[in-house]
């Protein structure tokens, strides 16, 4: 029995768009990171998304039922394109050139992304309250 | 003797589509969920859900309580609406949350109906209002 329908979903949602949210504060936090544990400047890190299914009612009606899915990270991969680069001799960081080579984070896209995930994340908490509301107003059958 | 409530057109029709908005809000909480799901295509009730109750009421005869048992609302794939997005989403995330309070409303309405039914045969029994 589920009394709150469509949760499952929504849960995953809401996983999935924290751990955006989490991806973009670490990009934001090392806009200038020219040091990193492997080596060079940090690399922006991107969210996938697949979707997953959660049930399917395709015995009953047929392939043409879709069934129900959720969200989750697919995985966390790394932004390849390279960095600006400036010149800054007295740089710890500089190559023999005396370049540094600055992270590929662009904090405009980073913005820009945080307030597509926020409003998502809204969105789908908007709809667990609708759930608990229509549960609640189920409940109240007959009262 | 309970068995006219429980038979009564109304009643059954507010059941089966009580069922049919709570598979609905699903398949709105699967969309919103996938809003940003490449590739990912908007589910709903399926249309003909939607077709078979009208047919039921086409007639000048109303419609037995076997026809409304013999609907049956799934969820399919939404068909008639277009991609305008790049990664092939069909999700556009106002139209659902329309669509949400919209089915939040018609929720209301269909406990409403149920609630009255059960608490006409309730008053039926005691023989008081409350």
């Amino acid at each position: 029995m589920d009394l709150l329908t469509g949760i499952s979903a929504t849960s995953g949602a809401l996983n999935s768009q924290r751990t955006r949210l989490d991806i973009i504060a670490q990009n934001i936090a090392n806009a200038r990171t020219t040091r990193s544990p492997d080596g060079g400047p940090y690399q922006r890190r991107v969210v996938n998304f697949e979707s997953e299914l959660i049930r399917s009612n395709s015995s009953a009606f047929g392939a043409k039922d879709p069934g129900l899915a959720t969200v989750r990270v697919a995985g966390v991969t790394i932004d390849p394109t390279p960095g600006p680069t400036f010149n800054d001799p007295g740089h710890p960081d500089a190559d023999a050139q005396g370049m540094v080579t600055l992270p590929n984070v662009n904090l405009a896209f980073e913005m820009v992304d945080l307030i597509t995930a926020s409003r998502a994340y809204e969105a789908n908490l908007n709809v667990a309250k609708n759930s608990r509301q229509m549960a609640m107003r189920t409940l109240e059958i007959g009262k | 003797m309970i068995a006219p409530v429980a038979n009564s057109i109304n009643y059954q029709l507010a059941s089966k589509l009580l069922d049919a908005s709570v598979m609905r809000h699903e398949a709105i909480a699967t969309n919103i969920a996938n809003a940003e799901t490449p590739g990912f295509r908007r589910i709903d009730v399926a249309s003909d859900f939607t077709r078979a109750l009208r047919s039921q009421f086409a007639g000048n005869r109303p419609p037995s309580p076997s026809d409304i048992a013999a609907l049956n609302p799934h969820l399919a794939e939404d068909t008639h609406v277009r991609s305008v997005r790049p990664d092939g989403n069909s999700v556009e995330i106002e139209t659902e949350l329309m669509a949400m309070s919209r089915n939040r409303v018609d929720h209301e309405f269909l406990t409403e109906i149920v609630s009255r039914h059960i608490k006409q045969l309730k008053m039926t029994i005691t023989g008081r209002v409350t």
